[in-house]
């Protein structure tokens, strides 16, 4: 019998799946932590599982190993698992290899730099000031160094809610800079992000539907009125820097009128029917639990004493807002959609779950590894995917495909069409534009969405559509006529089979089912032509919806 | 709750467009069954004219960095604060315009001038947001461009080009937001060669039969669950093929018009852009906005918008009388405008610096009367003296011209309503 060259692999990597498994018997595994994700994650599973009883349509079944896998590369790591990752993982036996590989993916240091990426898109995109961008690099440093050391979302929340200093070089002060330090900008955006709520609604009317009122809204505000941002064009490039003003007259009105927004003492709610009048002083208070703080109070003071009621067990909204978010980009829903509009007025699909799970994640301190390994334990994530449910379906019975970021996306065709070598040098950037900009910064511009927006309306563009299907950067990675990527897979799989089964490991991190591999056969043939059929199926391959989505 | 609300208020919008779209293909048929027999090629020039008979379209001219208009449509020639800009006489007795605008000052029975806009927001990129769409930048909801607007009001969902077209990048000038990203610009960077990704690599046989085998792997992946995201994907990937392999696509190549032509518009990327707008709107484009470059004139003005304007002035002129030469005035209304104007007072570096108390637009056909002036200003430019035109009447006003009904809600993300022009009143005056 003659064993091809799939099978030799297959033999080779059964070996070294087992070396793994050994090593990882043998690491000494954080066994509280994991213990209490599992009890944790059983328990969310039994509430939502209560929910199906009588329900019409049943949960579905859990994905298999190479979507799962793909699933956990992508969601934590950002990546494509390799072909060796998918034959490795298929292979091995462990019955906890789903834990142990979830506990991998969080070691890696790429972890904190996918999470950093969407942590800075969640902020950046609502930017109301262009030149935020400044702090692009230095908010993902930042952020990418605090997820990988596992420094508690509290304190992570605590640093944006407290920062100064240069937007260039220190990342927390994005968000503030993000809302050009306006304290109404950048109390709606402390409210949405860390609570979950939607307070600025009440900025200029009483909501309607809510109960939040727009005094309480500006008492809020009220924390913020000695934030300022400068800027400074003394270095090599111009910058910002978030300021406090703690003292009048600090700042000298500017002769020009560019709008540059200026710190002042304490915060007024403009006057609705004389919007040019002062306004009512406001007193800075905490609308959750009510706490205040006399006007007159310095700056380091007041951010400091709401971010610590912020964070505060005692208020549940912070570590539900968080667990929301977090849930909704693993399982693919949230409990609350959209995932930044909660409050007691909104409707919550499984309150039981959410309450219980927030109440844990704060329980732990508020790790948010520990989060990652507690949902990514639960059936609810390891459930196959399926479309988004119709309303009157049960939440959860299904993961959901989830489109792909731009940094995933970019990572993923570079990886499936071995670009890594071929990636341009910094492209200059056109149209004006006096900044360079790297290929992956032009990729996001056109594949990026704002990570908060309800994933249902996310679609894509036409302009993405015709990156992917004629843009001479992913021709490149289709041709056969490479030493390299293609080229080189046909040359080492001369049986089209084989071939076949290596560029669906590569490209889609799993093996093809047998209608696909049917009608890719048939395609072939009917080409005539391997080398152009190949590179059709290729084509095609990374132009599909299922490429474009995590699973 | 807030997506079923959406969901119902995309129905009635598509079924607006159904509609409509049944009434046009009613009178083509009509049209090609007295005619005989009807060729492709004729079907498709049909299509088109039926577009712009049914369904207008405007060419948004953005002056990006804000424009002086003491240099431009507000001269102050017998003032200290008129900077030495002479007033010339136009094709219209009784109106004058800057100096540096001659050709312009020849299509003026074209042009209704606006001198009294106004606003509060002096910054670049929250004046162009609002400018652009009514409302000023926030956190919460995405407003929609003018251009999304009107594609999502006007177009035909079937059209195999973009419905709205953006040539240059226009900073701060918001894209659909809350609409969807179909109807998003599609954006073009340079006016003289195609766009990007839009040639294939390939034979379009073997495009399409990649296409085919691309749909037979879908299939695939819809039967294991994800039929939403197979469908949606390929109504993109439809509209992306049916655009590169579309005839219309000449449409974006400006190297196609005679010399003569290209000789009337000129040969800067203003210049292009113009031409190129007039020709995706001949090709039944719905809205197309060129943007102009470096108007923020904080140091020395008079210089560089003596350039600025000799950039815009040929094109423009030249832009209206094709149109009108074309029979495609009426139906197309053409905007010229950026985000604020400028300070009366010349700055100690000969500039002058952002001033949005008082500055001008153009507006011209779209059924627009020509030849008047709405609003003025005071002899020394500082103050409006005559009917101000707030941000939200032009929006209505453009609305208006257009068609479009001012007063439809959009569903925001967190199911709040929001207008499309948000107050405000029509410049009726302009269209009498």
């Amino acid at each position: 019998m003659r064993i091809s060259n799939y099978q030799a692999r297959l033999l080779l990597l059964l070996a070294l799946a087992l070396n793994v498994f050994a090593a990882r018997v043998a690491r000494a595994a954080d066994a509280t932590s994991a213990d209490s994700a599992s009890a944790v994650a059983a328990e969310v599973d039994r509430s939502l599982d209560a929910r199906f009883s009588t329900a019409t349509a049943p949960p579905v079944g859990l994905a298999d190993d190479a979507t799962f896998l793909r699933r956990a590369f992508l969601d934590l790591i950002g990546k494509l698992p390799t072909s060796n990752d998918v034959l490795a993982f298929s292979l091995d036996p462990s019955t906890d290899k789903r834990h142990q590989l979830v506990d991998t993916l969080l070691a890696d240091p790429a972890f904190g730099e996918n999470w950093a990426r969407y942590w800075r898109d969640v902020i950046l995109y609502r930017r109301t000031e262009e030149r935020a961008l400044f702090t692009r690099t230095a908010v993902t440093d930042y952020l990418s160094k605090q997820f990988n050391q596992n420094t508690s979302w509290a304190q992570v929340a605590t640093a944006f809610m407290t920062a100064t200093g240069n937007v260039r070089e220190d990342g927390s002060t994005a968000l503030i800079m993000a809302q050009s330090g306006k304290p109404e900008d950048v109390t709606a955006e402390v409210a949405r992000i860390f609570l979950g709520i939607q307070i600025q609604c009440a900025q200029c009317h009483d909501h309607p539907t809510d109960r939040w009122k727009r005094e309480q809204f500006h008492q809020l505000a009220a924390f913020f009125p000695r934030v300022a941002i400068r800027p400074d064009r003394s270095g090599a490039q111009p910058t910002f820097h978030v300021v406090v003003n703690d003292q009048p007259f600090r700042f000298r009105r500017r002769t020009n009128n560019n709008n540059r927004y200026r710190g002042t003492l304490e915060h007024h709610m403009p006057d609705l029917e004389n919007p040019s009048a002062e306004g009512t002083l406001m007193q800075p208070v905490f609308f959750v639990s009510g706490k205040t703080l006399p006007t007159g109070t310095r700056d380091a003071d007041r951010r400091g004493a709401l971010a610590e009621w912020i964070t505060a067990p005692s208020n549940p909204w912070f570590a539900k807002a968080y667990v929301n978010r977090i849930w909704s980009e693993l399982v693919g829903e949230g409990f609350y959609e959209p995932i930044d509009d909660m409050g007691p007025e909104r409707e919550c699909s499984a309150p039981e779950a959410l309450d219980y799970l927030a109440d844990q994640f704060a329980k732990s301190g508020y790790d948010t590894k520990w989060l990652y390994r507690t949902i990514m334990a639960t059936a609810a994530y390891q459930r196959q995917s399926r479309s988004r449910r119709d309303f009157d379906e049960e939440p959860f019975r299904a993961n959901c495909p989830q489109r792909l970021r731009g940094d995933q996306l970019f990572d993923s065709l570079v990886a499936a069409l071995d670009l890594e070598t071929r990636i341009p040098p910094r492209a200059r950037g056109r149209g004006g534009s006096r900044q360079a900009r790297d290929p992956r910064t032009v990729f996001n511009l056109a594949f990026g969405y704002d990570p908060s927006d309800p994933r249902g309306e996310i679609g894509g563009s036409i302009q993405q559509a015709l990156a992917i299907m004629n843009s001479p950067f992913i021709n490149q990675g289709i041709s056969a006529r490479r030493q390299d990527g293609l080229g080189a897979l046909l040359r080492d799989n001369p049986q089209d089979n084989d071939a076949l089964v290596e560029l669906y490991l590569k490209v889609m991190a799993r093996g093809p089912t047998d209608k696909e591999t049917q009608t890719c056969l048939d395609y072939i043939r009917q080409v005539g032509d391997r080398t152009e059929a190949f590179e059709d199926i290729t084509w095609s391959l990374v132009n599909s919806t299922e490429f474009i989505h995590r699973n | 709750m807030t997506v079923t609300v959406q969901h119902q208020s995309h129905v009635a919008v598509n079924k607006h467009r159904v509609i409509r779209r049944r009434d046009f293909l009613r009178s083509v048929a009509a049209t090609g069954a007295a005619a005989g027999a009807v060729r492709w090629s004729d079907m498709l020039a049909l299509h088109a004219a039926e577009l712009r008979k049914q369904e207008k379209a405007c060419i948004l001219l953005w002056q990006a960095g804000a424009p002086s208009q003491f240099e431009t449509f507000d001269p102050k020639p017998d003032h200290d604060n008129g900077g030495g800009t002479r007033a010339i006489s136009t094709a219209v007795p009784g109106i004058q315009v800057a100096h540096k605008l001659p050709k312009t000052a020849e299509v003026m029975d074209k042009i209704c001038l606006i001198r009294s806009m106004n606003s509060r927001e002096g910054a670049h990129a929250r004046a162009s947001y609002l400018m652009h769409t009514g409302y000023l930048p926030t956190a919460s909801v995405k407003y929609p461009t003018l251009g999304s607007t009107a594609a999502s009001h006007l177009a035909d969902p079937d059209f195999d080009l973009p419905s709205f077209v953006r040539v240059g990048g226009t900073r701060g000038g918001a894209d659909a937001g809350l609409l969807g990203v179909e109807f998003n610009p599609f954006v073009l960077n340079d006016a003289t060669r195609p766009p990007d990704n839009t040639a294939i690599a390939t034979s379009s046989g073997r495009y399409r039969r990649r296409l085919g085998l691309l749909g037979r792997l879908d299939e695939e992946y819809a039967a294991r669950g994800a039929r939403q995201e197979v469908v949606n994907q390929g109504k993109l990937y439809d509209k992306a093929a049916k655009m590169v392999l579309s005839p219309r696509m000449d449409a974006f190549d400006i190297q196609r018009e005679t010399d003569a032509t290209r000789a009337t518009y000129g040969d800067s990327p203003f210049a292009a852009g113009c031409l190129l707008a007039r020709r995706l709107v001949e090709a039944g484009v719905t809205f197309v906005e060129v943007t102009s470059n470096g108007w923020d004139t904080h140091f020395d003005n008079d210089e560089r918008t003596t350039e600025l304007c000799a950039s815009i002035d040929q094109p423009y002129a030249a832009l209206l009388r094709d149109l009108e030469g074309r029979g495609m005035l009426a139906n197309t209304l053409v905007v010229l405008m950026g985000e604020f104007g400028r300070t009366p007072k010349i700055n100690a570096r000969n500039g002058r610096d952002h001033y949005p108390r008082a500055f001008s637009a153009a507006l011209a056909g779209g059924g627009v009367r020509g030849g008047q002036v709405i609003g003025g200003t005071s002899p020394d430019g500082a103050n409006i003296e005559d009917r101000p035109v707030a941000v939200p009447d032009m929006l209505r006003t453009i609305c208006h011209s257009l068609g479009i009904d001012a007063d439809h809600e959009n569903m925001s993300s967190i199911g709040r309503p929001i207008k499309v022009v948000d107050g405000g009143e029509v410049v009726t005056e302009a269209f009498a």
